[in-house]
């Protein structure tokens, strides 16, 4: 039988993920043997998430995900520091501008409490 | 949950004919304090040690379930017998995570989790000394969750920064369920300690038993005790901080006034703390003992072994029937 | 009858309170000896992922066991640690089924413990609860309706579990398939006992404490036919004997003297 009769077929690896509460991104937690993706789902709960709250569970076989290799990580997660335009840094002068003409700045903490506006 | 890195066996030890400077960057790397990452170019003696160290550490939380498990069933309220579960589950789930962590690494040779456990049968994959101990009471339960996971903790936190990422988030993992088993122990030797005399007795008597297996917990002091000694390399890699002595001392810092303090005593009439050399004076236990015990020859070594030999043997067809390769039929 | 809301309320009706505390005795000693059952397998499983989540399911349901006792204890029964160590089998009332062990040997010592069993047995018994429980949750003590509705939030699982097993099994090998069959076959001759309520299942209904055995088995019936290729040909049985009647196998008497044997050394102490 090739592939091994013995049963070692039965270990297939699956990554297990999870989200903690609606609000929460999913996260990886950590792999598992099982020998389908149903029995993987049916054990991944206890076992990585005894203590911890769950609304719910992802499990993707390894051999489905393209992970970066070890010399894609090396090569392609390195930035030059020269990205302000990108992020609000780059726009830090605005504050006072916007203080000579009596405004206040629309940062990110105002701009995200902008939750609700005014009814009617 | 427990490790020592003495125990010999076939580690390749050669560094020679490693490529010097792939060899230089991965040094450097560890000691910028970056983790390596299963699928890193690693050093075949780095890749080794860790093979070795986690395998074991992993094994033995396997086997390590089996001695609290005997009394786990038996446990004396539905407390107990709950929070014993819960931790001997724990146990388990932490020989998960670790032989996972250790069949990532063995890749490479095509070797998976059916190795290990044939390993560990064929008694090529050792186990670590405190797991071949008899349980002889509910006592050793809580001693064993008490003193035994003490011990423990103090040579796993001393790896929370282990250079090999896989590694050190599992500890991470660990190390915060390690907490919970601490008290879990000390709830039950707690009870027994402030229990009646036959109580007390019982707790006395399995802390004597213990004492000799908890020194012997972190491995020999140096190399010449055994005859081999791994401490070195694993300090040179970064996996672990401090030598086998002082974790030791360590260990002996933190729960001897704790045993004092209970109105317990340790068998070793020539132990005592050393001011001068800010450190603890003890009889060394037996270290021939100590390499009877790990080769498979402690006094509970074969039942053990045999244990899970059966549950592997007996639940093959299990594995058989659910291979997604179509079993023979 | 309206409902009942609280232990010293049922406390007031003799004939209520007997017949709801001989019904929180099956439930509790039903969770209790299979939760026993469970937690010899600990270290023992086909695998250790299964192991740990096995564990989970065995915790979970000493925890249900555990809120039955408590029941009994409001109701003046006594501490549900005496509950759960001290009574002897006479006075258990768990089905004969639940307390047969694992397989050959002990966990200490050979166990050659068959996954088969286990498998048909949890699958069969989740069912059941599921169903009881959901009986329950319309119960006129409201204090079982309550617990019932709390056990059924984290229930739904273990029977999702086993479930995967019974379905992934019986479709796989032709040793796999025959050791399902001899299993549920054994079961056929035996379950009777757990589908029924016992002496005083007349009452129960009668007091709305739960629906009649014969709407409960009927339901479970329907359920187990959606996942078991095969069902049994003859009728079911309970040829071991009833345990809602207090009538047990030396199996039973293993499992109490394991049990309590730490319990035993000293009723008294605090441990």
């Amino acid at each position: 039988m090739g592939e091994k009769h013995d049963g070692s077929g039965f270990y297939q690896e699956y990554e297990v993920f999870s989200k903690k509460s609606d609000k929460a991104p999913l996260q990886h937690q950590f792999s598992l043997l099982a020998p389908n993706e149903d029995m993987a789902l049916s054990i991944a709960q206890e076992n990585f998430m005894r203590r911890e709250n769950v609304v719910d569970v992802w499990v993707v076989p390894r051999s489905n995900i393209r992970s970066m290799t070890s010399e894609e990580r090396k090569q392609w997660t390195k930035r030059l520091d020269n990205k302000d335009y990108r992020t609000t840094k780059g726009y830090g002068y605005l504050r006072k501008k916007w203080r000579d003409k009596e405004q206040d700045m629309l940062d990110e903490k105002e701009i995200l409490s902008w939750k609700e506006v005014k009814k009617g | 949950m427990y490790n020592f890195v003495e125990h010999g066996g076939k580690v390749t030890e050669n560094t020679a004919n490693e490529d010097p400077i792939l060899y230089e960057q991965f040094m450097a790397r560890i000691e910028a304090g970056e983790k390596i990452e299963a699928d890193d170019w690693m050093p075949e003696e780095y890749r080794q040690t860790l093979i070795k160290l986690i395998s074991m550490h992993g094994i033995s939380e396997i086997m390590g379930a089996l001695p609290e498990k005997e009394w786990t069933p038996k446990a004396p309220t539905l407390k107990r017998k709950l929070g014993i579960m819960a931790k001997v589950q724990d146990e388990m789930g932490h020989g998960q995570l670790l032989l996972r962590v250790s069949e990532d690494l063995l890749k490479p040779y095509g070797k998976q989790r059916e190795d290990l456990m044939q390993d560990l049968l064929k008694g090529d994959l050792k186990f670590h000394n405190v797991f071949h101990m008899a349980t002889k009471t509910w006592a050793d339960a809580g001693v064993v969750g008490w003193l035994v996971d003490g011990a423990a903790i103090i040579s796993q936190t001393n790896m929370l920064d282990a250079s090999y990422g896989p590694y050190q988030r599992a500890l991470q993992r660990i190390c915060a369920e390690e907490v919970f088993h601490a008290q879990h122990g000390e709830a039950i030797i707690m009870a027994l300690a402030e229990g009646t005399e036959e109580q007390r007795n019982m707790l006395q008597d399995a802390v004597n038993r213990w004492w000799p297996a908890l020194l012997m917990f972190f491995g020999p002091g140096s190399a010449s005790t055994t005859g081999s000694s791994k401490q070195e390399v694993t300090t040179k890699y970064k996996i672990r901080k401090s030598s086998n002595e002082e974790l030791r001392q360590a260990f002996l810092d933190k729960y001897l006034p704790r045993v004092f303090s209970l109105g317990l005593s340790v068998p070793d009439d020539t132990l005592y703390y050393n001011e001068g050399e800010k450190r603890w004076v003890y009889q060394q236990p037996d270290w021939n003992e100590f390499k009877q015990i790990i080769g498979n020859n402690g006094p509970r070594s074969k039942e053990r072994l045999r244990l899970r030999e059966i549950a592997y043997e007996n639940n093959r067809w299990v594995r058989q029937a659910l291979a997604p390769y179509p079993a023979y039929s | 009858m309206t409902n009942i809301e609280s232990a010293d309320q049922a406390k007031q009706d003799s004939s209520y309170r007997e017949v709801l505390t001989e019904l929180l005795y099956q439930l509790a000693d039903d969770d209790f000896i299979v939760s026993f059952r469970g937690s010899e397998w600990l270290g023992l499983a086909p695998h250790i992922e299964e192991d740990v989540s096995f564990s989970s399911i065995t915790q979970n349901t000493m925890g249900h066991a555990v809120l039955y006792y408590q029941l009994l204890e409001e109701l003046g029964e006594g501490e549900a640690d005496v509950l759960a160590h001290e009574r002897p089998p006479e006075k258990r009332r768990n089905a004969i089924y639940l307390e047969k062990q694992n397989g050959d040997g002990s966990y200490l010592d050979e166990p050659y413990y068959d996954w088969a069993l286990t498998v048909i047995r949890q699958y069969l018994y989740e069912t059941f609860k599921k169903v009881k429980l959901e009986a329950l949750t319309k119960s006129s003590y409201v204090p079982l309706a309550d617990a019932a509705q709390k056990v059924l939030m984290e229930q739904t699982y273990h029977l999702a579990h086993w479930k995967t097993w019974v379905r992934q099994l019986q479709d796989s090998t032709e040793e796999a398939k025959t050791r399902l069959q001899s299993r549920l076959k054994e079961a056929w001759g035996e379950f009777l006992d757990v589908l029924e309520l016992g002496p005083k299942a007349n009452d129960m209904e009668k007091h709305q404490l739960i629906v009649a055995e014969s709407v409960l088995q009927k339901k479970w019936l329907e359920e187990i036919k959606e996942t078991l290729a095969v069902i049994p040909a003859e009728p079911l049985q309970k040829n071991k004997g009833s345990g809602r009647n207090t009538e047990h196998t030396q199996d039973l008497t293993q499992a109490l003297v394991t049990l309590s044997e730490v319990y035993d050394q000293d009723k008294n102490a605090v441990w």
